[in-house]
């Protein structure tokens, strides 16, 4: 029962998060987009936690919450939604688009492959909305985790959060110091411009 | 006793996986109910505490009508005229000794009073009733979908405060907490920061300067604030270890409230030197709560002095209502979260929780329920008590707060805790 309602929510949010996924392109005021990219982004949050990272999950909330409200921002305060909704697509614009979304795609699909049971025959969907992980969904008691059961039972209150900060800060230091650097001279710069203009 | 008996009844015809399975549903629902009742009880309270305390504090009465008069009772077939004279009569009271005129004083020969704890729901009915006037110019389908914004993500964001301890019963363990987290006050930021979305799109699609100005300082303020709110809990997520909010009450129940450790390891002077970053966290994280929640004085985004309104101008009726709940919804959860994080959340303290456990898991779980609820409505009264005693900040005030105050002593806060465990470890 466990792992029937855990399959179905994941069903139900990755529609949703793909759906308004499409929205966000499909769609042709920036407003909409912008609303359609937040719920997009909090169905693949609710995925997350269907598969027992609450942690991520809640963490893609709260980063992308503040991220697309500034998005929000910048559409209304820089675009003009009218003419933008009269604006009809060009096709050197629709080429350029097909080749990043074609390159993105190729890249999901590389590292869906090398999930675990994606290539021995198991479907990756399944492997991931835990099908065959059922002792450890129904071993969990009454008041038990919320978690479907894909990854182990994790024994402690926040393993997740412990695994994650260890993978992150041991195995993949070095990048994400880089990123880390990355994204402070994005803020540097940031700061930079903006007193700038304040100074003229 | 109720989980008992629903439990047993379903348990006849079941075998013991898929009972328990039934027993988890059944008390989730039952805890959602509760928790839901309370958040919309003390919605209603804190509005009545508000003006209560505005009037104590403004030196004048506040509602404290709204009785309910007796002669609705004759109306409906009671045939006592004057219950309180009868009263008085049957235990023999002189009319005019001061015992009646007490009783006349407090109105009770007319009405039964509820000193103005009425007069919230009947604003509520108020607005019920009144005319939606939805104005032709708003983009509509984001001006219904902004109050729904507001009110909800409040009521869902309590889920993972623990307004108990737990007991077992024979078909399982309880947790009186509806979802037991691991992650628990950064469910409550992500969530309870979603309804800023409820604040900007009503400012957007009002479609009108002043609501998109609201709007707009929503926003600017949620994402100042959100940093320095989220900063301040670093320090106390360190002291305690765990980010499982029942774990983190449990830890205070044994070992002391983070700002009261009187009991426990709390006597130990390593825990009296922890005691200073707390309190920065506190004060940081109690203006963060009162910014996010949008009170006074960080009510940038419906200053009534520059914006009319703010971002709620042109709403009225029920969808006015729901800003006005989601406003104290928010309030309640903020309160919720500092209770829970600074000053012991259910524990009774001073080793209580523990002695009436060994005594009675029920009595235990009720007398932290009430003690819980005690605690609530003290911080309300405190946040209310905030709001009638200091005055508007200016926005470039709110903004150099935030940005220039709270991240900077936030951060060296989380290197001087770590400094502090260092060295006493």
């Amino acid at each position: 029962m466990d792992a029937a309602i855990s399959s179905i929510l994941f069903y139900l949010f990755a529609t949703i998060a793909v759906l308004s996924a499409f929205g966000v392109v499909a769609s042709r005021n920036p407003v909409n987009s912008a609303m359609c990219m937040a719920l997009s982004f909090a169905s693949t949050a609710a995925v997350y936690f269907g598969m027992g990272a609450q942690f991520l999950g809640i963490v893609q909330i709260i980063v992308y919450a503040g991220a697309i409200l500034v998005l929000f921002l910048f559409v209304v305060m820089m675009l003009d939604v009218k003419s933008e909704e009269a604006n009809l697509s060009n096709l050197p614009r629709a080429i350029i688009g097909v080749v990043i979304a074609g390159v993105f795609a190729g890249m999901v699909t590389k590292a869906a492959l090398l999930l675990p049971g994606a290539t021995d025959g198991v479907c990756p969907v399944k492997a991931l909305c835990c099908e065959d992980c059922k002792p450890e969904a129904t071993a969990a008691t009454a008041e038990g985790e919320l978690s479907g059961g894909a990854l182990p039972q994790l024994a402690e209150d926040n393993a997740d959060v412990k695994t994650l900060g260890a993978t992150l800060f041991s195995q993949y230091n070095i990048p994400f110091v880089i990123l880390s650097f990355a994204l402070l001279a994005g803020t540097v710069g940031a700061v930079a411009l903006g007193r700038k203009i304040r100074k003229d | 006793m109720e989980h008992n008996v629903l439990a047993s009844i379903l348990a006849n015809g079941c075998d013991s996986a898929c009972c328990g399975m039934w027993f988890y549903l059944i008390v989730t629902i039952l805890k959602l109910v509760l928790v839901f009742a309370v958040i919309l009880a003390f919605v209603v309270l804190s509005v009545w505490i508000e003006r209560r305390v505005a009037g104590w504090i403004q030196d004048r009465p506040g509602p404290n009508r709204a009785g309910i008069p007796l002669h609705l009772f004759q109306r409906f077939g009671s045939k006592e005229e004057q219950p309180c004279k009868k009263l008085l009569h049957f235990f023999g009271v002189p009319q005019d000794c001061w015992i009646a005129k007490l009783f006349r004083w407090l109105k009770l020969d007319r009405e039964i009073p509820t000193f103005g704890l009425m007069q919230p729901c009947l604003d509520g009915a108020k607005l019920f009733l009144k005319q939606e006037l939805t104005p032709s110019y708003v983009r509509k389908v984001y001006f219904t979908l902004a109050p729904m914004l507001v009110l909800g993500p409040p009521l869902v964001a309590a889920a993972v405060i623990p307004f108990a301890s737990g007991f077992s019963t024979p078909l399982g363990d309880v947790n009186m907490c509806v979802a037991n987290l691991g992650i628990g006050p950064l469910w409550i930021f992500a969530i309870s920061g979603l309804s800023v979305y409820g604040l900007t799109l009503a400012g957007w699609s009002s479609n009108s300067k002043y609501p998109f100005l609201g709007g707009l300082r929503a926003t600017a303020q949620l994402i100042s604030y959100e940093v320095a709110m989220g900063l301040s809990i670093i320090p106390l997520l360190m002291m305690f270890g765990t980010l499982n909010l029942q774990s983190i009450v449990q830890y205070q129940a044994d070992n002391g409230w983070t700002l009261l450790p009187l009991w426990g390891e709390g006597l130990t002077w390593e825990r009296w030197f922890m005691m200073l970053p707390m309190l920065i966290s506190f004060v940081v994280f109690v203006t963060c709560v009162f910014a996010e929640a949008n009170r006074t004085p960080f009510d940038m985004a419906e200053c009534e002095t520059d914006l009319v309104g703010g971002y709620h101008s042109e709403y009225s009726s029920m969808k006015f209502a729901s800003f006005f709940m989601g406003e104290y919804a928010a309030m309640v959860i903020g309160s919720a979260l500092v209770v829970t994080l600074f000053l012991g959340g259910w524990s009774i303290g001073f080793g209580a929780d523990a002695a009436l456990h060994n005594w009675c898991d029920w009595f235990a779980v009720i007398c932290q329920f009430v003690m819980f609820l005690i605690k609530l409505v003290a911080f309300i009264f405190f946040f209310v008590w905030v709001r009638w005693t200091l005055p508007r900040f200016r926005w470039d005030q709110v903004m150099k707060l935030g940005w220039l105050v709270f991240l900077e002593v936030t951060v060296a806060n989380i290197f001087l805790t770590a400094a502090i465990i260092y060295f006493i470890n």
